[in-house]
């Protein structure tokens, strides 16, 4: 039931009826006020005295106070800032920067320093960091569970607040919720409760998916049916057992969620209830991006001779150390994950003759300072790139020898600390690059049959001279002769193999990956590559020469301007492989990647591998996901053969965003039941989000629609229950790195404050905040599901309160890595345990009880010093001068970097039928989903966007502070077109497109949202471009007036200023209800739109 | 590692040289600011961590940054600007004040004793950099809903905002309409209760450039001292002859 404890700011609980305002905490805090010391008696003393009073008074600063100290991790933007969070009386005072934080202090101080002696220390953090107590204070936050008004729809803005019991056991049992018939709840959706049965279920779907024979892939499905025929209710559809298990149609959509968290979703969606779909918001910042990383990083298989997924992952620019950097489509004085750790080493390096360039339509505040600002024309990133690739392969300006290295072996006889496939033979059929030539296909190798050590048959591929394979190999030629390559194995004959064949070896046509590169960079010549991109041929250049006069230390660095075009995919991949051609990964002042402490307790005599403890049994979900990204439309049931499919599927990126709400609205793959969102602003962010309202209003579509909000935002609006959630500031998370960082490190987010007045909500018998972990402990509790109550993680050991999970996770991070345990933090000493405590007095006893923290650490007081060391520094950093060996980051990539992408290369694109690229290639920017020119009669702006320092997307509205500094957005436009135009800076203007004639949201219920802001002319920006700042032109989030309890909350106008413009973005003519995407990187598409402005 | 890496933080170098600062007696030592221009990314982080350190109500700021645009397209740039209250020498704020409630303090700083001042507003006039502004009382959540039990409301939304400022070594609590600071003319003061503690400025600290530093001129081993001695360092306005004690860096 909701509490009605009010936690005052000083701690101190007291009781009052909610309702009844009476005893507020001002009078509270009024009467607080005269117990501060001296201040209470000036008021009685004379002038005189009162100012010499004042002037021996000892300096008091209480925030400086250790005690009056916690240290956390920003959310203000998804750069994970460490942040000391400064407290006066309980309330959030100041937030500055961790001084152990490597984001903050450069050098970071060693992470021994006592924390007393940091009391008066801070780092450097931004505008957003500085204002987040606006977001934690935020007046428009709600404390208690919302219903959508029965009798009034989605959207409409009318609300009831009913108890965190009553939603729990609505959402969970459904019923005529609405009055509009009957909704089924968690309990139905999930029909499948047999964890056993699951996992019997699934093994036979991943044999009619492994089934490649159609007859037979037909049988083993009759087979299906057969063999669970007591059980066919809980399909989706028995005619296609692989949808899987009603549970899918429970689906969990979130936008920004950290480590902690994100382990918690997994249980609870996956593990417990037993659903396959939970997706993340990857794709509308920079996805192609992660996915362009996880195709170069694919692994090679030896014992299967095939690739393996790569990792999800990025490169950054080392930025201290690089000589020369091209920033590309990314502004790191502005966003980029983030300003406070990378500005300080960017402005050290320019003002000390480092050269920088930008390559950006927009002049962004880094372009300002850079040695050359190349306003390049949007989407035409891998032209430039290929220009510059052209030049240094015809030039003879990239590392021979480092490419030309093959395996492991010679990777590490070299020293390498990585290396390519940039010599392995590709068969090349009508021209065209397809997989790796095989050592068997050439009779280099024959597959043997012997036993292993165990008995057991295995596959060895063996050498005419008798050497042993673990399976059939790529192959190079060495001095023009074909060698098998031992990919993996250290101890195997190195292989330096021939760069830049083209031949026939056997019967087959082939060339190096290298080759394939030369010969795509060779399909213009440098001037028509500075033509294709808008740019003079002498940018290209000036720009590669300068990047090959570094050695190592040069390097491309790409965000979100390359990746958020349909090719997104492409560009990123060119820049990535003109840092290839230097061989610049894994070196100083080269392309890095991030490193962390392991959060899930995964390493051997780690303490608690929370995400593998789950009590007696757990879920082992199954079928195709709704996103189509987990396994292939080949495989899969629903292929008979023909394309393009109803949607897209997506055989390289997940968590494609844009496509969760339209994939709904189509019921495609199957129909969603209920969706679930987590700090998602949907309509708001994603390009064509006028698309998204209409599907999320609509109660056929989507039966029923939770959301977990802070507030009532631009997607919880539509939701039939809100559940309020905690503020970054607190609540837990680990926040990780990013890969610009070569420390390892881990962020440790945790409680800092309580809102006054914030309601307990009792789940498993225990006093809780009203919370996102409340949620899944509510309904885990109803459901009875397996991961969770009082044996949650093993027999004894419970999962009924937040802490239970994540300082089981802050005990891992503080354990380290090493099984002997000799990578552990020291234990807090008796004053830094104090020191701790006292800290937390102004903390609830349902946020903050030591001894419920200390349980769930296991009671062990070592690894709970331990968790407090950690704790009382905001997380953990490894030692500054520990980053680097040598030339090389100590934190490695230290593998195989595809230049070819034999697994992207057979990977079907389903609305074409034919396989992606799978090497470096221009494509040109803005084609439909089939591959197809779209017409723009008519309009002729080319559509951008960019961030400001103060705001970060879809939050940052709430903090009144940075809309001091920045208090509308706008659109920018080059003086040339505004003249043509006939618009003067200032002037308000309406952005229309073919995809949006009207230039307005239709907000559903007779509202609309117009696409309109003031123009602002400048001169720092390419002709023909207009951009606009993402983070403005709310219509919700404390907008616009919303009703509860028949009460109205009244809108705050400086929270409803333009100009938002994602809903005049060219929509994908074939699917006509989602944006442009990637389909090979999944990015939803910002910068391929052309639009009209008209002043109004 | 192929670069040495640098021995310390700017930040961190600068709070040593200003816990040797303080031991020195006050009028052996000068406060200076140097911002550096160059380093400068018009990031407003100074402002806002002013804002949020010294409490500062709509209309009131200490220390903003102005932007500015230069050029055609496509040879363009933009320049920042950060402007906090220059503690002027020989400042023209502060004879025009009636009642002797903005001077020169020991330590070189122009303060207002927010007890002495009237409001009157004459010294906003007369400073010639737009350095003072006054406080109207207003908050920044004024305004916003109040209905208990659904919402946060304004009157905790505000907490924040009435906690106390230590401006001058003293808190000033917000919790009326009325008390000082409010009423009062405002302005940058070097947050010279942080400096009595040994720490920098609020700006100086945030500045994510480390285009914002702070010290003591008359230490030869600052790094304020030898920013100051560089041939690319000017002041603004200084043909007024007010000799201000913050130096751009250009």
């Amino acid at each position: 039931m909701m509490s009605d404890k009010t936690h005052e700011a000083s701690g101190k609980t007291q009781e009052t009826n909610p309702l009844n305002p009476d005893v507020t905490r001002r009078t509270f805090l009024k009467a607080s006020a005269a117990v501060g010391g001296a201040a209470v008696f000036l008021g009685a003393l004379p002038e005189v005295q009162q100012a010499l009073a004042r002037l021996n008074a000892p300096a008091t600063y209480a925030l400086a106070d250790p005690t009056n100290q916690i240290y956390s991790v920003c959310l203000q933007c998804n750069t994970g800032c460490g942040i000391k969070v400064k407290l006066a009386d309980g309330v959030a005072a100041k937030i500055d920067g961790n001084p152990y934080s490597p984001w903050t202090l450069w050098p970071h101080p060693a992470y021994d320093t006592p924390v007393k002696d940091m009391a008066t220390v801070e780092g450097g953090i931004c505008p957003k960091g500085q204002a987040g107590l606006q977001t934690a204070y935020d007046p428009y936050r709600l404390v208690s569970v919302l219903k959508r008004q029965p009798g009034t729809k989605r959207g409409e803005g009318k609300w009831i607040a009913i108890s965190f019991e009553q939603a729990i056991d609505e959402v969970v049992n459904g019923g005529d919720l609405f009055g509009e018939g009957h909704v089924d709840g968690m309990k139905a959706v999930r029909a499948l409760t047999d964890t056993e049965l699951a996992k019997e279920m699934g093994a036979e779907v991943a044999l009619i998916w492994n089934e490649k024979d159609p007859d037979k892939k037909k049988a083993l499905v009759e087979e299906f049916k057969t063999k669970f025929k007591d059980h066919l209710d809980v399909l989706i559809d028995p005619a296609h057992p692989d949808l899987g298990p009603k549970n899918n149609q429970f689906m969990f959509v979130w936008g920004r969620m950290k480590g902690g968290r994100e382990d918690v979703v997994h249980r609870f969606v996956q593990e417990a209830y037993g659903s396959i779909n939970m997706n993340g918001h990857t794709t509308v910042c920079q996805g192609s991006l992660y996915f362009t990383g996880k195709q170069m990083s694919s692994k090679w298989n030896a014992a299967k001779s095939t690739f393996d997924s790569g990792d999800k992952f990025y490169w950054q620019v080392d930025t201290a150390n690089s000589e020369f950097v091209i920033y590309v489509g990314t502004n790191l004085f502005d966003s980029n994950y983030g300003p406070p750790q990378r500005v300080p080493k960017a402005t050290d390096a320019y003002i000390n003759g480092r050269k920088f360039a930008v390559v950006d339509p927009r002049l962004s505040k880094l372009a300002a300072k850079a040695w050359k600002w190349v306003p390049i024309k949007p989407g035409a990133d891998a032209a430039f790139a290929l220009g510059m690739i052209r030049w240094m392969l015809e030039n003879e300006k990239y590392h021979k020898d480092y490419l030309a290295i093959a395996n492991v072996a010679a990777q590490t006889a070299a020293g390498e600390p990585n290396y390519t496939n940039a010599a392995w033979l590709v068969k090349i059929k009508d021209g065209k690059p397809g997989k790796h030539l095989r050592a068997s296909e050439l009779g280099l190798l024959e597959a043997e049959t012997e036993k292993d050590k165990d008995g057991k048959d295995v596959t060895v591929y063996v050498a005419k001279d008798g050497t042993k394979y673990p399976g059939d190999t790529p192959v190079a030629l060495v001095e023009g002769k074909p060698i098998p390559i031992d990919v993996l194995d250290p101890e195997a004959a190195p292989v330096v193999g021939d760069l830049l064949v083209n031949q026939k070896v056997g019967d087959f046509e082939v060339k190096d990956g290298l080759q394939i590169l030369l010969e795509s960079a060779q399909e213009h010549t440098i001037a028509e590559w500075a033509e294709i991109a808008g740019v003079r041929e002498s940018d290209i250049l000036e720009l590669a020469a300068e990047f090959t006069s570094h050695g190592r230390k040069a390097a491309a660095d790409i965000h979100r301007g390359p990746s958020q075009h349909t090719n997104g995919f492409y560009n990123n991949n060119a820049w990535y492989v003109v840092n290839l051609l230097i061989g610049n990964f894994d070196y100083a002042g080269g392309s890095i990647k991030a490193s962390t402490y392991d959060r899930k307790g995964s390493k051997k005599g780690q303490p608690f591998p929370v995400t593998t403890m789950f009590g007696e049994h757990h879920f082992a979900p199954f079928g195709i996901d709704m996103l189509r990204t987990k396994t292939t439309y080949e495989k899969s049931t629903l292929f008979d053969g023909t394309y393009p499919t109803k949607r897209p599927w997506f055989p390289i990126a997940t968590d494609v965003y844009q496509e969760d709400v339209p994939s709904i609205g189509d019921a495609y793959p199957y129909p969603v039941k209920i969706l679930m969102t987590y700090m998602a602003a949907l309509p708001y962010s994603l390009p064509g989000g006028q698309k998204v309202i209409e599907i999320l209003a609509d109660t056929k579509k989507l039966p029923l629609f939770i959301a977990s909000d802070i507030m009532i935002g631009e997607t919880s609006m539509y939701a039939d229950y809100i559940f309020p959630d905690l503020s970054y500031l607190e609540r837990w998370e680990f926040h990780g790195s990013h890969p610009s960082v070569p420390w390892k490190v881990e962020n440790v987010r945790n409680p800092a404050i309580a809102i006054p007045g914030w309601p307990d909500v009792k789940v498993w018998g225990e006093d809780i905040p009203l919370s996102f972990e409340a949620i899944f402990l509510g309904i885990a509790e109803k459901l009875d599901l397996p991961g969770f109550g009082p044996n949650g993680f093993a027999a004894g050991l419970p999962y009924i309160r937040p802490e239970d999970f994540y300082l089981k996770q802050v005990a891992d991070i503080a354990f380290g890595e090493k099984e002997d345990g000799s990578d552990s933090v020291p234990e807090a000493d008796d004053e830094e345990v104090r020191i701790f405590m006292e800290a937390r007095r102004h903390l609830p006893k349902s946020v903050f009880d030591p001894d419920k923290w200390k349980a769930a650490v296991g009671g062990d007081e070592s690894l709970w010093r331990k968790a407090i060391y950690v704790m009382n520094r905001g997380g953990r950093y490894q030692a500054f001068e520990k980053a680097y060996k040598g030339a090389q980051v100590a934190n490695k990539y230290g593998r195989l970097i595809n230049l070819y992408q034999e697994k992207t290369a057979t990977s079907i694109n389903t609305m074409t039928g034919k396989p992606f690229v799978g090497y470096t290639k221009y494509i040109p920017a803005g084609l439909s989903s089939t591959g197809e020119e779209i017409k723009h009669d008519g309009y002729d702006l080319h559509l951008i966007t960019f961030k400001t320092m103060t705001m970060a997307k879809a939050r940052g509205i709430s903090n009144y502070w940075t809309l001091a500094v920045v208090p509308e957005g706008y659109l920018l436009i080059n003086s040339q077109d505004a003249a043509q135009l006939g618009i003067q800076d200032g002037d308000m203007v309406r952005i229309t497109s073919a995809s949006n004639p009207e230039g307005a949201y239709d907000l559903q219920n007779g509202k609309k949202q117009p696409i309109e802001g003031k123009a602002k002319v400048t001169e720092g920006l390419r002709t023909g471009v207009a951009a606009f700042p993402l983070g403005f032109g709310h219509w919700a989030s404390g907008a616009a007036d919303q009703e509860i309890n028949g009460q109205l909350i009244k809108g705050d106008p400086r929270r409803a200023v333009p100009l938002m413009a994602n809903g005049a973005m060219q929509l994908d003519p074939v699917l006509g209800n989602v944006t442009l995407s990637d389909l090979a990187g999944g990015s939803a598409v910002f910068y391929d739109s052309k639009v009209k402005v008209t002043k109004v | 590692m192929s670069d040495a890496p640098q021995k310390q933080d700017v930040l961190v170098q600068m709070q040593v040289d200003l816990k040797r600062a303080l031991e020195k007696p006050k009028d052996q030592r000068r406060w200076v600011m140097v911002l550096d221009l160059r380093k400068c990314v018009g990031c407003h982080a100074c402002t806002i961590s002013c804002v949020a350190e010294n409490k500062l109500p709509p209309g009131v700021v200490y220390r903003p940054v102005l932007e500015e645009e230069i050029g055609t397209y496509p040879n363009v740039t933009q320049r920042f600007m950060p402007r906090p209250c220059m503690q002027c020498d020989n400042p023209p704020c502060t004879p025009v004040c009636p009642v002797n409630a903005t001077y020169k303090n020991d330590d070189g700083v122009v303060v207002v004793d927010y007890d002495q001042c009237i409001g009157c507003r004459y010294c906003i006039t007369a400073c010639p950099y737009g350095a003072r502004t006054f406080d109207f009382g207003a908050t920044y959540t004024r305004g916003t809903p109040e209905v208990a039990g659904l919402i946060v409301g304004q009157q905790t939304a505000d907490d924040y905002e009435r906690a106390p400022s230590y401006e001058y070594g003293a808190e000033h609590a917000r919790t009326g309409d009325e008390e000082s600071p409010i009423g009062n003319v405002r302005k940058c003061h070097f947050c010279l209760h942080r400096l009595d503690v040994g720490m920098l400025p609020a700006c100086t600290t945030t500045c994510i450039g480390r285009a914002t530093l702070f010290g003591d001129a008359n230490d030869p081993d600052s790094v304020v001292a030898g920013l100051i001695a560089s041939p690319n360092v000017m002041r603004l306005k200084e043909d007024l002859g007010t000799e201000p004690r913050v130096y751009y860096l250009v």
